[in-house]
């Protein structure tokens, strides 16, 4: 047999191995790569041509309209852009807010690293940008200072050890304490600390101040409401249950300007008679965080479903109570799971919060829009529309795609979708 | 008698707050009460604020007179009521809603394919084109179309044409379009016969080839039906058609006037009881009977004649139009006459949803076609299927499955953004709701009816989605 012959002879390879000859110069390169990705085929190569031709008109066209175009009006306001009316010898006081944030963005990043620390890069990018641009003296200092302080936080997150549960506190008094710098002041239990000079009204609060405000704020108080919203959802007692059903999909039912109009004109009618009016700031948060719960339901919903049915009988079977079952077990796991999807959900915020400019509230959009019937400017020959909207839509470009690419990382990394 | 340990046990004494059932029963009693209490506290103090203002809450403003127009949408005059305003937001909502949709599954079609494709400058373009656009907010994005590209576009007069199909300028495009005239009114009620055949006949014709056991569904079947059934009724309505009887006209400055059937007989045009002849052929007369001019009625029966210098004419004669009459936009002074209108307001918000909406649909597309596994390719070519029908038969109906529920609820998205339209001015139901609440002062009214409207739209959607999932989904052991 065949079989037992070869086994009894000595195999010997007549045919050693040849050095392996050199990939023809056209398959590997440049010349690789653009016959593999632009030239494949006729087809191909019309389009590749096509689309360049197309391309060459678009840019072309850009850079040349770029050049002439009028950027002065919008150079000459980025004070206004930044933080709407508030009053130019306060600009302390929001300052040292950022710095507050850069700090605290720079321990997180060190001590987390993963999405902090690509949000941290990004924001240390910004603050290197304006340090170096002429934006005045003032503004490329203190951006300085926030620099410094992001690097140094970096620094001594990456090698302090501090605790988790104290950073996270830190993060949450963040918000009210940012919350008193801006106002400059707070009444609270009838003492009155206001020590430099009256507080600043939130309707002077403007621009990409008050457009990051509304965002954070939003994401932040409806971060609780969301959470119990899910498990109400999952709940087994039916009235509960069918609350939170009927709460998610009524809010996410309507549109987002319905509920900030609703906010502005029907909500003074629910408020007791003797009740002053909140301020149209606090009115807008109260509709973002109203809408922004039943979307952070859903999501933190999915994130309930991800976690497997062994992990609740786990829990049971060391005798965890619900409350330690939840705390300990099912939301750890739920909430990670679901942190890009949470990023997705603030850089929708952060888009969507431009619809209070149709409330009339002075954020980034509204303040740029207001640009545009300064009496300064009326000379320009075809009027700045263009220079304005583009400005505008590059800002929020850049906030938010510098968002969702820290978060893409982070995805790429915890392999989300690819498992 | 019986044996000791069968007797009932002594009962466990578990005390009521930790007996499960209990807690349930007494936490769902806790919370429907605080419920109550708040919805009651809240009820109170819209019945206090309303009382101290001296209004009440009632429905009656809907059948008072809105005194404003509606520059949009099905006719409204200001005589119309606050009821008909609404519902000509919604219509108005849904002219946005629906063309919106099939053009951003198309251009959302292309774009999630030029994403995938093997040439790397369309797709790294599709590329950026996504991320441009889902990064920016809808509303600049609007405001931009709005302000910054179609109010800037050339005045009237130097307006831009494409060929014979399109006039653009800062008042919006015209297209040439087919218009059913006067003639062919009979020629919708054909058109809509022929939908319901072509859903018959395609339905039918699946069905059969289903219980042939072959492959393919009824899509071709459908069309064909369609255009022969339209076609026939567009002969019909060809041989038969007749101009009513008592076709009058009023003529005005020798030179503009309307033309209509004087339905209640009293010799003068009364708009909404009268109905205008559409689209007629119409030729101005001298009193010796010369012929001085020939143009087409519009869409509420008007007609002006444009060249005719310093004479007048004193009568009319009409011709019987065809039913349907291609309309081309022309240049008549400072007005466009003919062909299909779209206001500025109506292009830039569906510019704007379109352009936003399609980025979003052309990543859900790129998902849906990755979610296929590469193995379905592969063994659909080892079975010695073609491309296309690989891409029919194997990867779109499991792409589909995928894509279908984020697609509606793009589809819904869109629906909702279209109340941006707000911000260009266009009257939706929205706009025209705030319009409504301003001058009757039913705020709470308003928003429930707003409310109920929206959400009516994405319950139909849902529930849509959910029967169509149910249909498509993987039947599991």
């Amino acid at each position: 047999m065949a079989q037992a012959e070869l086994d009894t002879r000595t195999w010997v390879n007549r045919n050693p191995p040849q050095p392996g000859r050199k990939a023809p110069p056209s398959e590997v390169g440049v010349v690789g790569w653009l016959r593999a990705n632009l030239f494949s085929s006729l087809g191909n190569t019309l389009l590749t041509l096509l689309t360049a031709v197309a391309l060459y008109y678009l840019v072309s066209n850009l850079l040349r309209w770029g050049a002439q175009a009028a950027w002065e009006p919008v150079w000459a306001n980025r004070k206004l852009m930044a933080v709407g009316g508030y009053p130019a010898e306060r600009l302390m006081q929001p300052m040292v807010v950022l710095m507050l944030l850069s700090l605290l963005f720079g321990l997180s990043a060190g001590r987390w690293g993963e999405l902090m620390r690509n949000l941290a890069i990004g924001l240390g990018v910004i603050f290197a940008v304006w340090m170096v641009i002429p934006a005045g003296s003032w503004v490329q200092t203190r951006m300085g200072i926030c620099l410094a302080l992001l690097v140094l936080g970096a620094l001594v997150g990456s090698r302090v050890a501090i605790a988790d549960r104290l950073l996270t506190l830190a993060w949450v008094i963040f918000i009210p304490i940012a919350l008193i710098m801006l106002h400059g002041g707070v009444t609270l239990l009838g003492i009155e600390w206001y020590p430099w000079g009256a507080g600043v009204p939130s309707n002077l609060y403007g621009g990409l101040l008050l457009t990051s405000l509304l965002t954070v704020l939003g994401i932040t108080l409806s971060f609780p409401i969301g959470v119990a919203l899910a498990l109400g959802r999952r709940s087994e007692l039916p009235a509960i249950k069918y609350f939170c059903i009927a709460y998610i999909e009524l809010i996410r039912g309507v549109p987002l300007i319905s509920l900030l109009f609703m906010a502005m004109v029907v909500l003074p009618l629910f408020l007791p008679a003797g009740m002053t009016n909140p301020a149209g700031v606090t009115r807008a948060v109260v509709a973002i965080t109203l809408f922004s719960a039943a979307y952070l339901a859903e999501t933190v919903r999915g994130g309930l479903q991800a976690v497997p049915r062994g992990q609740y009988e786990a829990a049971d079977a060391v005798g965890l109570g619900g409350w330690q079952k939840l705390r300990l077990i099912v939301l750890p796991q739920a909430l990670r799971a679901v942190i890009p999807a949470i990023v997705g959900q603030f850089i929708g915020l952060f888009k969507d919060t431009s619809l209070v400019a149709l409330v009339g509230l002075s954020d980034f959009l509204n303040v740029s829009r207001s640009i545009l019937v300064q009496p300064a400017w009326s000379q320009i020959p075809g009027g700045i529309t263009h220079e304005v909207y583009l400005s505008v839509a590059a800002v929020y470009l850049i906030f938010s795609f510098g968002m969702s690419w820290a978060s893409r990382r982070l995805e790429t990394r915890l392999g989300v979708g690819q498992r | 008698m019986s044996h000791p340990s069968l007797t009932a046990q002594p009962k466990a004494t578990i005390p009521f707050y930790r007996d499960t059932r209990m807690i349930a029963l007494i936490s769902q009693v806790i919370f429907v009460l605080l419920l109550v209490l708040v919805i009651a506290f809240f009820y109170n103090n819209v019945r206090e604020g309303l009382r101290a203002n001296g209004r009440t809450f009632s429905w009656n403003f809907l059948r008072q007179t809105a005194g404003f127009a509606i520059a949009e949408g099905p006719t409204f005059l200001p005589s119309d009521t606050y009821a008909r305003a609404f519902f000509t937001g919604a219509v108005n909502t849904l002219r946005v809603a629906v063309v919106g949709i099939v053009l951003a599954t198309i251009l959302g079609l292309l774009i999630g394919i030029a994403r995938l494709s093997t040439n790397w400058l369309l797709r790294t373009l599709a590329g950026v084109y996504i991320e441009i656009i889902r990064n920016t907010p809808a509303l600049v994005q609007l405001f931009f179309w709005y302000f910054a590209v179609i109010l800037t576009l050339p005045d009237i007069r130097d307006a831009a044409t494409v060929g014979d199909l399109a006039i653009i300028s800062n008042r919006g495009v015209e297209l040439t379009w087919p218009l059913i005239t006067e003639a062919g009114w009979g020629l919708s009620w054909w058109l809509w016969g022929a939908l319901v055949a072509a859903i018959l006949a395609g339905y039918g014709q699946q069905q059969w080839r289903l219980r042939q056991g072959k492959l393919g569904g009824g899509f071709g079947t459908g069309l064909l039906t369609f255009l022969l059934v339209a076609l026939i009724g567009f002969g019909v309505t060809w041989v038969t058609a007749q101009l009513p009887e008592q076709i009058t006209y009023e003529l005005r400055r020798g030179d503009r006037g309307t033309l209509y059937v004087d339905v209640n007989g009293n010799g003068q045009f009364d708009n909404g009881i009268d109905r205008p002849m559409r689209h007629v052929p119409v030729t101005l007369l001298t009193e010796d009977g010369t012929e001085l001019a020939t143009t087409r009625t519009d869409n509420n029966g008007g007609f002006v004649f444009f060249e005719l210098g310093e004479e007048r004419g004193t009568s009319l004669t009409w011709r019987e139009p065809a039913p349907v009459v291609i309309s081309q936009p022309e240049l008549q002074g400072f007005n466009i006459r003919g062909g299909l209108s779209i206001s500025p307001e109506y292009a830039g918000i569906l510019l704007g949803l379109v352009l936003y909406t399609a980025a979003f649909i052309a990543e859900i597309v790129r998902a849906g076609i990755n979610a296929v596994n590469n193995g379905q390719w592969e063994a659909s070519r080892a079975l010695g299927l073609s491309t296309g029908e690989t891409l029919r038969m194997i990867v779109l109906p499991q792409a589909l499955r995928v894509a279908i529920p984020p697609l509606t609820s793009q589809y819904l998205n869109l629906t909702k953004n279209s109340s941006l339209a707000l911000a260009v001015g266009y009257p939706d139901l929205f706009s025209i709701s705030q319009t409504i609440l301003n001058q009757s002062g039913a705020e709470l009214q308003v928003f429930l009816m707003l409310m109920a409207t929206y959400l009516s739209f994405s319950l139909i959607t849902s529930a849509f989605t959910n029967w169509y999932n149910r249909r498509v989904a993987l039947v599991e052991r």
